[in-house]
C-alpha cells in the first residue's frame, strides 16, 4: 500500500516553498496547462455549450454513482460475457493479492505498466518486486519518477517537478546514456529502453479512464501509445480501476471523451482512445489470451456514504482543479502525503485514508472556489472541503475530533462572546480596551499571548477601529 | 478458467455499496436512462438518420477533416483516385526510407492497388498477418523490427481528426502501433461527422449481434506525444511519430 505521509502537511509544504526547483516547476510549467485548457474550451465542440455540457457530466455522474450497485453488476455481467474476468476488491492489499494470484497463474516474470493512479494506491510495484516479478512504468512520467524513487508530483503530469538535466542525469545512472539537455533526445533514449521492456512483456496493467457498463468496455485517454502497447503486447492484460470510474452507455462516452483531454491538458482529444472489451478473439492476430478486470474500493466506500462528500466520486481525474488551485501552485504534489494531491487530494484523501491524521489537508484551500469553476463534472469542491473541515472539528463517527481541547475551548469562547449583539458589543468594548497597549499605527504586530502568538508570527492583526461603526453611525458618520 | 477468488467477494462488495446509499434491496430494472434504454429499432433509425446526413454533407465533412487533422500534427494527402492513393502511398513509403515496411491485409487494398505502387518503385513489404508459413507468433518481432506500417480504418471522425482502427483477422494491432512512421487510408464513405455518430454506429453493432462485434479498437488522432519532462511537447515516443492520412475521393 501506498505509504501516507499527510500528517507531516505543514513541514511538507514549508519544505517545497522553500525549494527553489519546485518553485521554478511550478511557477514556469502550470501556465501550459491553464493557458491550453481556456484555449480549447473557447474552440467548437458542436451545438453545445461548455457549460451545458458540465451540467450534463455532473448529473449523469451523480446518476452512476447513485445506482453503482446495479452499474457494477452490469460491468460484471458484460465484461464475462466477452471472454474476461471481474474481480472486487475490497482495499489495496486485496487488489495487490489478486494481481499477485493472477500473475502466478500465469507464470508471469515481466510486467509493463500504462499509467494508473489506483495502482499508486495499492502500491502494486513493490508488491510486484516482492514476489520476483519486474514491473516497469511506461508513461514517460511515471518511468522517471519510477528511476527516482518518487511519487507523482501531479496526476497527469508525474515528472513535472523534473528538470530536463536531472533527467539525463538518472538516465545516465540507469541506462548508461550520455548526459543530454535536448529534450527530444531523452525522449528516443525512453523510447529505445523501454521497446525491450514491451516486448518482453507477459503482463501489462493498465488503469481505466472509464468503464463502460452496457458493453464492459475499458476506455483508456492516453497521448504516447504506451497504453496500447501494455494493452496489445503481452500475453495478459489486468486493467484495474477504482469503482466509481463507470458510465452507463457507450453514447455516454462522446461527453466525457470531449471534457476530459480539454479540461487535463487542453487537446481537443488525446493521441490515442483505446477501447478494450475482453481478450483478443480467437481469430485476431495479436492481443493478449487473458483479460482481467480489478474494481477497487479502498476507502471509497467512505465517501459513497456520506451524502456530501459522495459528489467526490464523480472526479474523472483530469487535473485542472490541481492547476488553477492557488495553494496546489504554491506546494505542489508531494506535500498533501498520499496520492491526489491538489483541491480534489484535499477531499478524497481524509476519507479514503484516516481523517484525523489528514486533518491538515481540508484547510489547504482559500476556498477561492477556482477548482470548482473548472471542474468538468461540476464537484462543488468548496463545499466538500468545509464539510470536511467541519467533519474534523466534530469528530465523524470514523474519528474522534482532530482538533485539541484548547482550540475547542476557544471555539466556545468566541461562540459565546459574538453569539448575541450585547455579548459582541461588551466583548469588543473589552478587547478595546485590551489591545491599546499594543496597537501600533493602527495594526498589532505581535499578539504576546502564548497561545496566539503564532498568528502574528508572518502577518500583521488589523486593530480593531477606536470607535465602532455602529457608534459613529449614530454620530452621524462624522470623522472619529 | 476464473481465478479462486473471482465473484467470491462479489455479492457482499455489492451490499456494502448498496448499504452505502441508503438501500437496501437491487435495483432490478433497467435505470431511467435514455443512452442505455434505446432499443434496437429506435436505434437504427437513428443509425439511418445519421447515415443520410454524413451522405449529403460528405464534401464538408472531409473538408472539416482534413482541417482539424491538420491541426493535430496529422500530414494529411487529399487524392481522388485510388490510383492516386496507392502512389500516394508508395510516394510517402520512398521519402521515409523505410528499410522494412510491413501493412496489415484490410479489405482497403482489394481496392487501393498499394503493392503495385510499392513494387514499381522497388520497395519490398510483409503483409503482418498469420497464414501460410507465417505463425501468429512471428508477428510481435515483425512488427518491432518495422519502420513503416500501413493500414486502412473503419471509420474516420471529423470532429476530432481521429482515425478508428479495429484489429482483427488480418488487420493487427502492432502495425499502426510498433513503426516509427504510419500510413492510413481513409475513403470517403468512412467519414463520420463526430463522436456522437461513432458511438450511434457502434452501439447498434453490439445490440445485433455482440458476439462479432469487435472487443478492441483505437482512436489515433495524430502523432505518439508527451510533455512529460518540462510540459515541453515532443512528438514520438511509444507510438508511431510521424503519421500520413491519406484520404480518398471527395
Amino acid at each position: 500500500m501506498a505509504e501516507v505521509k499527510t500528517a507531516e502537511f505543514k513541514q511538507a509544504s514549508g519544505r517545497a516553498i522553500r525549494n527553489p526547483g519546485i518553485q521554478h516547476a511550478l511557477d514556469h510549467v502550470m501556465s501550459h496547462f491553464t493557458e491550453a485548457r481556456a484555449a480549447v474550451i473557447e474552440a467548437d465542440y458542436g451545438d453545445e455549450s461548455w457549460e451545458s455540457m458540465r451540467t450534463r457530466a455532473a448529473a449523469l455522474k451523480s446518476h452512476t454513482i447513485e445506482r453503482l450497485d446495479y452499474y457494477l453488476d452490469l460491468v460484471d455481467k458484460n465484461v464475462r460475457r466477452n471472454g474476461g474476468h471481474v474481480y472486487f476488491a475490497d482495499d489495496a492489499a486485496h487488489a495487490n493479492r489478486i494481481v499477485l494470484e493472477i500473475a502466478e497463474r500465469a507464470g508471469v516474470k515481466r510486467v509493463i505498466k500504462s499509467k494508473s493512479m489506483v495502482s499508486e494506491e495499492m502500491g502494486i510495484n513493490p508488491a510486484l518486486e516482492g514476489a520476483g516479478i519486474e514491473p516497469v512504468e511506461t508513461d514517460l512520467g511515471e518511468y522517471i519518477i519510477q528511476l527516482a524513487g518518487e511519487t507523482p508530483f501531479h496526476i497527469i503530469a508525474p515528472a513535472m517537478h523534473k528538470t530536463r538535466q536531472e533527467v539525463s542525469d538518472l538516465f545516465q545512472d540507469w541506462l548508461k546514456t550520455a548526459p543530454t539537455d535536448d529534450i527530444k533526445r531523452l525522449c528516443v533514449i525512453a523510447r529505445d529502453a523501454l521497446r525491450e521492456k514491451f516486448e518482453a512483456a507477459d503482463m501489462g496493467i493498465s488503469g481505466a479512464n472509464f468503464v463502460v457498463a452496457e458493453t464492459g468496455t475499458v476506455v483508456l485517454v492516453t497521448n504516447e501509445g504506451n497504453g496500447r502497447m501494455t494493452t496489445s503486447v503481452p500475453r495478459v492484460h489486468v486493467a484495474i480501476s477504482g469503482m466509481e470510474k463507470i458510465l452507463p452507455a457507450m453514447e455516454d462516452l462522446p461527453l466525457f471523451l470531449r471534457l476530459l483531454p480539454r479540461s487535463a491538458t487542453g487537446q481537443r482529444i488525446t493521441s490515442y482512445n483505446t477501447f478494450v472489451g475482453g481478450p483478443r478473439a480467437a481469430s485476431d492476430e495479436d492481443g493478449p489470451e487473458e483479460f482481467h478486470l480489478i474494481l477497487v474500493d479502498n476507502g471509497r466506500l467512505n465517501l459513497l456514504k456520506d451524502e456530501v462528500l459522495r459528489e467526490a466520486l464523480n472526479c474523472i481525474r483530469c487535473g485542472a482543479c490541481l492547476n488553477h488551485c492557488p495553494v496546489y501552485r504554491k506546494i505542489g504534489g508531494h506535500a498533501y502525503g498520499w496520492v491526489y494531491s491538489g483541491p480534489i487530494g484535499a477531499v478524497v484523501t481524509p476519507p479514503m485514508t484516516n481523517t484525523k491524521i489528514a486533518r491538515d489537508l481540508p484547510f489547504a484551500s482559500t476556498l477561492c472556489g477556482a477548482c470548482r469553476d473548472v471542474c468538468p463534472v461540476k464537484i462543488d469542491l468548496p463545499r466538500l472541503l468545509l464539510h470536511l473541515r467541519q467533519r474534523v472539528a466534530e469528530g465523524d463517527g470514523v474519528d474522534g475530533p482532530a482538533n485539541g481541547w484548547s482550540e475547542r475551548a476557544f471555539a466556545r469562547r468566541w461562540y459565546n462572546a459574538v453569539k448575541t449583539r450585547k455579548a459582541l458589543e461588551s466583548s469588543t468594548r473589552l478587547a478595546r480596551m485590551l489591545q491599546r497597549p499594543i496597537v501600533r499605527r493602527g495594526v498589532i504586530r505581535k499578539l504576546p499571548l502564548p497561545l496566539v502568538a503564532g498568528w502574528t508570527k508572518d502577518r500583521d492583526f488589523p486593530a480593531l477601529a477606536p470607535k465602532p461603526f455602529r457608534q459613529r453611525w449614530r454620530e452621524g458618520l462624522g470623522g472619529d | 478458467m476464473p481465478t479462486p477468488d473471482e465473484h467470491e467477494n462479489k455479492e457482499a462488495f455489492l451490499k456494502r455499496v448498496r448499504e452505502a446509499l441508503g438501500r437496501s434491496e437491487p435495483i432490478l430494472h433497467t435505470p431511467d436512462h435514455a443512452s442505455l434504454k434505446t432499443t434496437p429499432p429506435r436505434q437504427e433509425e437513428k443509425v439511418r438518420t445519421i447515415q443520410a446526413k454524413v451522405e449529403a454533407r460528405r464534401p464538408q465533412l472531409i473538408a472539416r477533416l482534413a482541417e482539424i487533422a491538420g491541426a493535430a500534427s496529422w500530414n494529411v494527402h487529399r487524392v481522388n483516385t485510388v490510383e492516386g492513393a496507392a502512389a500516394t502511398v508508395a510516394e510517402i513509403a520512398g521519402r521515409a526510407n523505410a528499410k522494412s515496411i510491413v501493412r496489415s491485409a484490410e479489405e482497403v487494398f482489394s481496392r487501393v492497388d498499394v503493392d503495385g505502387a510499392l513494387r514499381r518503385r522497388g520497395l519490398s513489404w510483409t503483409v503482418l498477418a498469420s497464414g501460410g508459413r507465417r505463425r501468429r507468433s512471428d508477428l510481435k518481432r515483425l512488427a518491432f523490427a518495422s519502420d513503416l506500417g500501413i493500414t486502412g480504418v473503419t471509420f474516420a471522425i471529423a470532429e476530432t481528426g481521429s482515425c478508428v482502427i479495429t484489429p482483427r483477422r488480418g488487420v493487427a494491432r502492432l502495425t499502426s502501433l510498433a513503426p516509427a512512421t504510419l500510413v492510413l487510408i481513409v475513403e470517403a464513405e468512412q467519414v463520420l461527422e463526430s463522436l456522437d455518430d461513432f458511438f450511434a454506429i457502434t452501439r447498434l453493432g453490439y445490440q445485433r449481434d455482440r458476439g462479432r462485434s469487435p472487443s478492441y479498437f483505437n482512436f489515433i488522432s495524430g502523432p505518439s506525444r508527451t510533455a512529460d519532462i518540462e510540459q515541453t511537447l515532443t512528438i514520438g515516443v511509444h507510438g508511431p511519430g510521424e503519421v500520413h492520412m491519406v484520404l480518398v475521393g471527395q
